[in-house]
């Protein structure tokens, strides 16, 4: 039974610190789009986010702890105004940095200074080839203004990535999507099944693709691999599902985490545990509690009620903190 | 298996791991996580590779 030697040494084990952070550092956003997994839009800024200031104080201990990779996302990062100052923190310490945007505020002058940092990618997301699709998805949005950002972001030699969510809005427009990342520029193309949290859970029976349109659009994706081919466009959708992440995760749990806009630390996207606080505690002590939180009963229960049910990823963003970690 | 106990045992580790992690030179034999070991399957998690 997969997570079921507790005792068995995990990777994690071994590491001082994350490889990777993932931190969304708002629930603010400029779109309001049906498929969203944390329930971001205009107007959803928490009312107890990290300000600038907490915000630096856990940049400086991501630094302190060689965290090499951290990504910035959101809600949509670039309406954080202290955005900029935490990206030089980290890039001028040397942290490599991700950025996941929806491209509609991604500027010339914000790629300009990105081109100051060590920046190994910025995600734009492409939820459709026409702009009647795209913006059914994401209401209000300009396909225009996010090829537009792409084309800023590799003219100015950042590496582009590309992301589709598909839905049974946009699903068929999938191979026009990974041919229009092919055409801007992008290094990578990320896709995968949607994901059952936040907004998008709520939408779920209006957005979910059919069996059948998923069938299709893994074949889109097969054949493209097929003809994009090395050196080109590198095609990403394993694992496919959140459930099948979540399968290997209990064999080896992800050396990574997910810092919630308030500094909570999650144990997986589609639970609701909580298993640190930035605020109170440092990053060494939230890499502990989340290495033992991967071996503690009820997180492990919770995983494969998980995998067991995909809908009841749906009540991921009801954070709560393990009861014996508060 | 107690699960009491183990709980119990996961919590102690908790604390005990916290003060060494705190320590100036971290646990004796903890690697610094490096560029090199992020990978593709670090990076395949849905929720960084797909929002």
């Amino acid at each position: 039974m997969p997570g079921a030697d507790l005792l068995a040494p995990f990777r994690i084990d071994a590491l001082k610190a994350p490889l990777f952070v993932s931190w969304q550092i708002t629930r603010d956003c400029d779109l309001s789009c049906l498929h969203c997994c944390t329930g971001s839009a205009p107007g959803k800024r928490l009312p107890d986010e990290l300000n600038a200031e907490e915000a630096l104080r856990v940049a400086q201990d991501l630094i302190l702890h060689e965290v090499p990779y951290v990504m910035l996302c959101g809600g949509e990062p670039l309406v954080v105004p202290h955005f900029q100052a935490l990206a030089q923190r980290l890039g001028n310490a040397g942290v490599q940095l991700k950025i996941e945007t929806n491209g509609q505020l991604l500027d010339a002058a914000i790629v300009a200074r990105l081109t100051r940092l060590p920046v190994r990618s910025v995600q734009i997301s492409l939820d459709g080839d026409t702009q009647a699709i795209y913006a059914r998805q994401r209401p209000g949005a300009s396909l225009l203004k996010a090829h537009t950002a792409c084309r800023s972001v590799c003219d100015a030699q950042l590496p582009l990535e590309v992301t589709f969510a598909p839905t049974r809005f946009n699903i068929h427009e999938a191979r026009a999507v990974i041919d229009r990342a092919v055409s801007l520029g992008a290094f990578r193309f990320n896709t995968g099944q949607l994901m059952r949290i936040g907004t998008a859970a709520r939408q779920w029976a209006k957005l979910a693709p059919r069996p059948d349109e998923y069938q299709r659009f893994l074949k889109t994706l097969q054949d493209s691999s097929r003809v994009v081919g090395n050196p080109g466009i590198e095609l990403c959708y394993q694992p496919f599902s959140v459930t099948d992440a979540l399968r290997g995760s209990l064999k080896e749990p992800p050396a990574t985490l997910l810092v919630l806009p308030n500094g909570w630390v999650k144990v997986a996207a589609a639970l609701p545990h909580i298993c640190a606080d930035l605020r109170r505690h440092t990053l060494a002590e939230s890499w502990v509690r989340y290495r033992a939180a991967w071996r503690d009963l009820a997180v492990i229960a919770a995983l494969r009620s998980a995998i067991e049910d995909e809908s009841r990823h749906a009540d991921a963003n009801a954070w709560q903190m393990i009861p014996t970690y508060n | 298996m107690n699960t009491s106990a183990l709980k119990t045992q996961n919590h102690e580790n908790v604390r005990s791991e916290t003060t060494e992690a705190a320590a100036p030179d971290g646990k004796p034999g903890w690697e610094t996580p490096q560029m090199e070991d992020v990978s593709e399957q670090v990076m395949a998690q849905p929720y960084i590779r797909f929002t």
